[in-house]
């Protein structure tokens, strides 16, 4: 009788736990199920470093820019809400599995090359008809009221992000760079000017190691991103003209010269990115000379070294800017200038000319498919809509300079909106050509990884130059083999330009044996 | 007449196995047969039969990878065979019952940080640039040998190996303790007869009867080893390069990062055939102590 007994009570006490809650009565709740009711339209957004109410990389007081946007939007559309969120989006597991459920934020900010990935499962909504077309927002006249287009600033960068199918997936809604911050108070003390050339570069590493301080202070990734791409750019600069194949009617006029993933699987069947091209072999040799003047451990937080004074040189992205600005440990100047091109003298590859563009587009908002699921149609979802409006609505210039300079991080890419003061050094920069390339996104994920972790051990001696060089073509045969699987891409295509540069490429020395 | 089965205990042990059907049988079994797919998660799927098992055999990584697994999974044997039993052996000497019990809950005290927490503990206090042992090593003027610890090529696995040192704590120190307090009375005292005392008592008494719960936990080990990867996944994500990689950080990368569900799969199976080898030899070549018992008995 009483086993009976426990028995009812804990299946009486299991139905009323896992019952389902009854609407709430409190304010609070019920005030946001009234909200919802009144506004069937919720756009979840995840804006990365303009989350309102949040302290950009912890420093300085909350911002709230793009609340107040939000709210003005929705003045404008009673039947819409707009939720800020926060996603890890750099995390591959997290995009993945959101968006194979259709249930990531509407809008994301993710590196459109992460974008490129997965183009062709639909997880990502195309923007061209829509900046093909004017910004309702913007008055007659205007930049932008013809085409949404007519509104970005850094053209070249900005419709550069067309994926590799044509399409546009990404609104490039501000732009980064990277820049070398120097602190001027050791630049003073060790009678060092801003190098001009790589061996005066060299020299004032030298100098600034015998002092006892760390030279240049980097991360583990930067190097295999940017220090890859900028010194294959100055190594392989001089022979573009014989090896740069596809002319893409809609990028080529902004990336000029640029190699996508199908041209680097060609060059590669020729004997290219191999142990064979001996340009390449003197990337990875460059690189690891570069790494005796960084600091010990390629893991260590950089930034603290910097503020503390024991390196003297930081290589970073625009938004240390509003780092260094709000440390509370900042007690010396710090100044921004760009590495310098590698003469002929440094390496027989290098033919000096200007170092190029390697950052380029900052925050990138994608739409995903989660915006459509209202319909389920990308032609009749008003939810869709409502987002794109939303997106017109945020590069009205004055909403970009209200969310875009409310932090000294980023240099906004509406025409009509400046950038502050302290991030011009960045914009001079952003000026030069674009990259030759991006290996780190290049081929694909598995690729990147073998890249950098055989990079960062090769580095740091724990493999040698013939191991290391194994990995590196094995990784790039393996990438180009899957690619071209996977894309069902015919690389014959690149035979006839390819026959037709050869007189160029007769005059070139020192090509792939 | 034949007494009718009763049918409550099926109903009522239904829904914990349809849960259990649900969420870790049939995910065993989709593994296996997606592993003949070159699959992505939100793309099609193509049958490949063998060949994400093939690539696997050509895989860069594997070689490296099933290297530090074995010596992973060698040093955890080690460690699990003679630390806890040493300590569980030394209290089990104590005189006094009251302070047995002390150190028995002094030692399974650590249990209650959760896993992760010690790891992320072993990661920023001792081998963070500003760890216990770069200090230490400043405080001894040997500023040259200061190093990230994890990431370095010459140390990473290493720094691995020696988390969780001196190795003494937790659970295997209980079950060690229940094996020696489980030897029966005469049996020590017949040794004592027999003249064995201290360290030979240990060797030639307490050992032998206790290979039990060395079996136990060496198969725990063993699983857990080839199993776990979430230690190399949160302090170095199997670098440098490869030097703390194991198959189970690559099955996962491949399967959440690269999105390779059918080669994640091929690898899970690998693993799975491991495991089950592995366990197999165990039961059949390593003697537990009742059937050491039962051929001297």
């Amino acid at each position: 009788m009483l086993r009976n007994l426990s028995l009812v009570l804990i299946l009486g006490f299991a139905t009323w736990a896992l019952w389902p809650r009854g609407e709430a009565s409190d304010g609070v709740e019920g005030a946001s199920q009234q909200s919802s009711a009144s506004r069937p339209y919720t756009l979840r957004f995840a804006p990365g470093i303009y989350m309102p109410d949040r302290r950009p990389m912890d420093v300085g007081k909350p911002i709230e820019g793009l609340k107040h946007v939000a709210e003005e939007f929705e003045r404008l559309y009673p039947d819409t809400r707009i939720e800020f969120t926060e996603a890890p989006v750099g995390q591959r597991e997290y995009l993945v599995t959101q968006l194979a459920a259709e249930q990531a934020p509407e809008i994301l900010n993710v590196n459109v090359e992460d974008v490129w990935q997965d183009v062709q499962k639909g997880w990502y909504i195309p923007l061209d008809r829509y900046l093909e077309r004017p910004n309702p927002f913007i008055p007659k006249g205007e930049p932008g009221s013809v085409q949404w287009w007519d509104q970005f600033k850094y053209q070249a960068i900005s419709r550069g992000k067309a994926a590799p199918d044509g399409k546009m997936y990404c609104l490039t809604y501000d732009m980064i760079e990277t820049g070398v911050f120097y602190n001027k108070n050791i630049f003073r003390r060790l009678g060092l000017s801003v190098p001009t050339t790589w061996p005066e570069f060299v020299r004032a590493e030298e100098k600034i190691k015998a002092a006892g301080l760390i030279p240049f202070l980097v991360g583990s990734t930067s190097v295999a991103d940017w220090g890859m791409d900028l010194v294959f750019d100055q190594f392989y600069g001089e022979i573009l003209p014989g090896i740069d194949l596809a002319k893409d009617p809609v990028r080529e006029e902004y990336m000029k010269g640029y190699l996508d993933w199908d041209e680097l699987a060609f060059l590669n069947s020729k004997g290219f990115f191999t142990r064979r091209d001996p340009r390449y072999v003197e990337i990875f040799r460059f690189l690891k000379n570069w790494r005796k003047y960084f600091q010990k451990n390629m893991a260590s937080e950089i930034f603290r070294l910097f503020v503390t004074q024991q390196g003297a040189m930081l290589w970073d992205a625009s938004p240390m800017v509003y780092r260094l600005n709000g440390d509370p440990d900042m007690a010396f100047e710090w100044g921004v200038f760009y590495l310098p091109p590698i003469p002929r003298s440094t390496s027989r590859f290098a033919d000096g000319h200007p170092m190029v563009v390697v950052g380029g587009a900052g925050t990138q908002f994608e739409i995903t498919n989660s915006a459509i699921n209202d319909t389920g149609d990308a032609a009749t979802s008003v939810k869709l809509q409502r987002a794109i409006a939303f997106l017109q609505f945020l590069t009205v210039p004055k909403n970009t300079d209200l969310v875009v300079n409310e932090v000294l991080a980023l240099l906004p890419n509406i025409v009509g909106v400046e950038p502050r003061p302290e991030l011009m050094p960045f914009h001079e920069i952003l000026q030069r050509n674009y990259t030759t390339t991006k290996w780190l996104y290049a081929f694909d994920l598995r690729f990147n990884e073998i890249f950098r972790r055989m990079l960062d051990l090769y580095l740091d001696d724990g493999i040698g130059e013939d191991e290391f060089m194994k990995w590196m073509e094995s990784n790039v045969r393996t990438a180009s083999e899957t690619v071209v699987r996977r894309k069902g891409i015919d690389l014959s295509k690149f035979e006839p330009k390819w026959r037709e540069l050869a007189p160029i490429r007769a005059g070139m020395r020192e090509l792939p044996r | 007449m034949k007494p009718r089965p009763s049918l409550t205990p099926y109903a009522m042990l239904a829904p914990t196995f349809l849960l259990l059907a649900v969420f870790s049988l049939v995910p065993f079994v989709w593994a296996f047969a997606t592993s003949f797919y070159e699959y992505e998660v939100g793309g099609a799927s193509r049958y490949v039969g063998f060949a994400n098992y093939v690539e696997y055999l050509h895989d860069p990584t594997l070689a490296i990878s099933f290297l530090n697994l074995g010596i992973l999974t060698l040093f955890g044997l080690a460690v699990v065979v003679t630390a806890p039993l040493i300590v569980a052996r030394l209290i089990f000497s104590l005189q006094s019952e009251r302070a047995r019990y002390l150190y028995r809950v002094m030692f399974l005290i650590p249990i209650v940080v959760p896993g992760v927490a010690g790891l992320m503990i072993w990661q920023g206090m001792v081998y963070n640039d500003m760890g216990f042992l770069n200090e230490l090593l400043r405080l001894a003027g040997r500023d040259d040998l200061t190093r990230g610890w994890l990431t370095d090529p010459r140390t990473a696995l290493w720094a691995i190996l020696f988390i969780g040192f001196p190795f003494a704590g937790g659970i295997n120190i209980l079950i060690y303790y229940a094996g020696l307090a489980g030897i029966s009375e005469s049996v020590h005292e017949a040794a004592e007869l027999d003249g064995a005392r201290g360290i030979r008592k240990f060797w030639k008494v307490d050992v032998p009867l206790v290979m039990s719960q060395v079996k136990l936990l060496t198969i725990l080990t063993v699983i857990g080893s080839v199993q776990g990867f979430e230690g190399m996944f949160i302090l170095t994500r199997g670098g440098p390069g490869f030097r703390t990689m194991v198959p189970g950080l690559w099955m996962y990368m491949n399967a959440f990062t690269f999105q390779r569900m059918g080669y994640a799969c091929a690898i899970g199976v690998i693993l799975f055939l491991l495991i089950l080898g592995m366990t197999i030899l165990n039961m059949r070549y390593f003697r537990s102590s009742e059937e050491l018992a039962g051929e001297t008995g």
